[in-house]
């Protein structure tokens, strides 16, 4: 897949591109709004991740000029600002999905494959890994073709890991993603754990091969090897 | 005591002593006059009784006298032939009464003999006088006294109104609120002045709240693009094939900072946005149904910590911002059960227009009002502090009143929500 970042803060940028990179995507990044109004205007991606305080101009005349120009790329907007007139405004404009600084990269990730996912018009919703397969639209998940019961916090977690496979998440980016504001309360670490457990017992319970894999206590990384 | 009252005070102790004083003088120098037309009068009679008793040689009968009295005593020498004046009482056979009265007292020889006379005059008639005289005089005073006294007190109500209306005014300034310091209109210099220095600082204090408030806001936001680097370089270090059992460590550590540091900011923000009154747009909330849905939120924590809920819940709906009264049921719900012991309990109670939160806890009673101040919390909790000060902010915007207390080894959190259409 395609990306192109546009984000002027260097460190984040780099990070979000090796990130990417790593998965075997291609990235394109621009730190100024010069440089993401002339990127986007030429090439197609499958995503742009949009900041949208630029040192030389608005992130969101960026989506206007996109729109304007009918291009079909799927936008999700990074902003530090938590404001929800902005996200109001941003998605009313046309973006696929509002992300709030800071954010972990695997959350950055799972969320621009959903808009990739959403983006791909063939409707194909289900990822597949080996004998897993999940259907994102109706929240199914299937092993060998036998359908697995899973609670709703449980296949938001499973999803989460196959989209960031062969990444590490920490237990901190699972929290937040299950719980999001209110990841921050003692004991939300012990329950991680809790919910990768039963996950592994019911996956592992109908054949499917544990491919959960604790990492020194600091999280999991979900990977064939 | 006000200031008409001690005004008053003031007025009245002059005036009250003041007509004391000159009433003394007054009855003293009447007094004094009456006394001296008496004496002359009784020195007239004197006079008389001697051009008698030179004439005749005898002393005129004491019948023959018109309002005097006149006595006569024989004495054997005369010792002291001055006249002498002075005050007595005697008794009135006519009146059957004892009346003060003025005498004169003198000697005088008549053919060889000593006699003492004594001419003596009822001063009643004259004491009448005097008090009818006084009552005349003191009576329109006191009136006059009186009426001004009223117009005073009508006057200095009318003159401080400005004042009051000003106090008023002061009493519902508040910083946190749009509205500004409202000025009165009024003529009096003094009241204009301090109408000013009111206004001039209240737009002071008010502006430099702005500035206070606009400083939060845009550090915190300028902290959020450092912390999403940090969290970044955090996650990329984490893919690191490298990773040993230390620097794993170090790394949870730090990721456990820097959320920390991030939930910190939000809550700064959240914080300013609510004075700010940024989340205006009201809906209908079941606070039940909300209720409800924030316990299953919660509900792993709630399993994990072994504890008891106990919910006695009526229908109540209002009009409210979806997301303050979210943030307002995720604190109180939050806060039951961060400061709870294992195989504690909780109580919520919801009842049209008041909500209670109960649980039990390690901790005693709580400091009603430090609990609700920002940064305040007990050394072992690792939330931000700012959880009870966000719940006090939301419930101070939207006018609801928050209370906390201590019962039966129980924190109890109430909201009453003020002036809600109640809709069950």
């Amino acid at each position: 897949m395609k990306f192109l970042i546009v984000e002027d803060e260097e460190g984040l940028r780099k990070s979000i591109d090796q990130y990417l990179t790593a998965e075997g995507n291609i990235c394109d990044s621009a730190s100024n709004y010069d440089q993401g109004y002339q990127k986007l205007s030429i090439y197609d991606y499958d995503c742009i991740l949009l900041d949208l305080t630029l040192p030389d101009g608005e992130g969101l005349q960026l989506l206007k000029h996109l729109k304007k120009i009918n291009k079909a790329d799927g936008v999700l907007i990074i902003s530090a600002r938590n404001s929800l007139d902005q996200k109001i405004e941003g998605l009313s404009l046309g973006a696929d999905d509002y992300l709030i600084k800071p954010f972990h990269l695997s959350e950055l990730y799972a969320r621009v494959l959903a808009i990739v996912r959403r983006r791909n018009f063939n409707g194909n919703s289900i990822i597949q890994f080996n004998e897993l397969e999940i259907d994102t639209v109706s929240k199914e998940t299937k092993v060998n073709g036998q359908l697995v019961y899973l609670t709703r916090k449980e296949s938001d977690l499973l999803l989460y890991f196959v989209s960031n496979k062969n990444k590490v998440i920490s237990k901190n980016a699972a929290v937040e993603h299950i719980w999001g504001d209110e990841a921050d309360m003692a004991y939300s670490f012990n329950f991680i754990y809790t919910h990768i457990k039963n996950l592994r017992k019911k996956l592992t319970d109908v054949g499917c091969k544990d491919y959960f894999h604790s990492v020194y206590g600091i999280g999991y990384k979900f990977t064939e090897a | 005591m006000k200031l008409f009252s001690s005004y008053n005070r003031i007025l009245s102790i002059i005036t009250l002593s003041g007509l004391l004083i000159i009433g003394f003088l007054f009855y003293q120098t009447l007094g004094q006059y009456i006394n001296k037309q008496i004496d002359d009068h009784l020195y007239e009679e004197l006079l008389e009784v001697q051009d008698f008793a030179h004439v005749k040689n005898i002393l005129p009968s004491p019948d023959g006298f018109y309002d005097v009295v006149v006595k006569y005593k024989k004495i054997n020498s005369l010792s002291d032939p001055r006249r002498s004046f002075a005050d007595t009482n005697f008794y009135n056979p006519k009146k059957k009464h004892t009346e003060s009265a003025r005498y004169l007292r003198t000697q005088l020889v008549l053919d060889g003999q000593s006699y003492e006379i004594t001419i003596m005059a009822s001063k009643f008639e004259r004491q009448e006088q005097i008090k009818s005289i006084i009552l005349i005089i003191l009576l329109p005073v006191l009136a006059l006294l009186l009426v001004l006294w009223l117009v005073n007190r009508f006057l200095i109500k009318r003159m401080w109104l400005p004042f009051r209306q000003l106090l008023a005014n002061i009493k519902a300034f508040n910083i946190n609120q749009e509205k500004v310091f409202e000025p009165i209109h009024t003529n009096i210099e003094e009241f204009k002045e301090l109408n000013k220095a009111v206004l001039d600082v209240s737009l002071k204090a008010k502006s430099d709240y702005r500035e206070v408030k606009l400083f939060t806001e845009n550090a915190s936001h300028e902290m959020m693009t450092p912390l999403a680097v940090i969290n970044s370089k955090l996650d990329t270090m984490l893919q690191s094939n490298t990773l040993g059992k230390e620097e794993s460590e170090i790394l949870n550590d730090l990721y456990k900072a820097t959320s920390k540091l991030t939930k910190l900011n939000q809550s700064l923000l959240l914080l300013v946005k609510i004075d700010n009154n940024q989340l205006q747009d009201k809906t209908e909330i079941n606070l039940k149904t909300l209720l409800q849905e924030k316990l299953a939120y919660f509900q792993e924590f709630i399993q994990e910590r072994n504890l008891e809920v106990k919910t006695e819940m009526a229908e109540f709906s209002f009009y409210a911002n979806q997301s303050l009264m979210e943030v307002l049921v995720n604190n109180l719900l939050s806060n039951t059960i961060r400061h709870n012991y294992d195989g504690g309990s909780i109580q919520i109670t919801l009842m049209p227009d008041c909500l209670i939160c109960s649980n039990t806890s390690t901790h005693g009673p709580l400091d009603p009002v430090k609990i609700f101040e920002r940064f305040y919390k007990d050394s072992a909790s690792d939330g931000t502090g700012l959880g009870l000060a966000i719940l006090k902010q939301v419930c101070l915007r939207q006018n609801y009143e928050l209370s906390y207390s201590y019962q039966q080894q129980q924190h109890h959190f109430k909201i009453i929500f003020n002036g809600q259409e109640s809709k069950t």
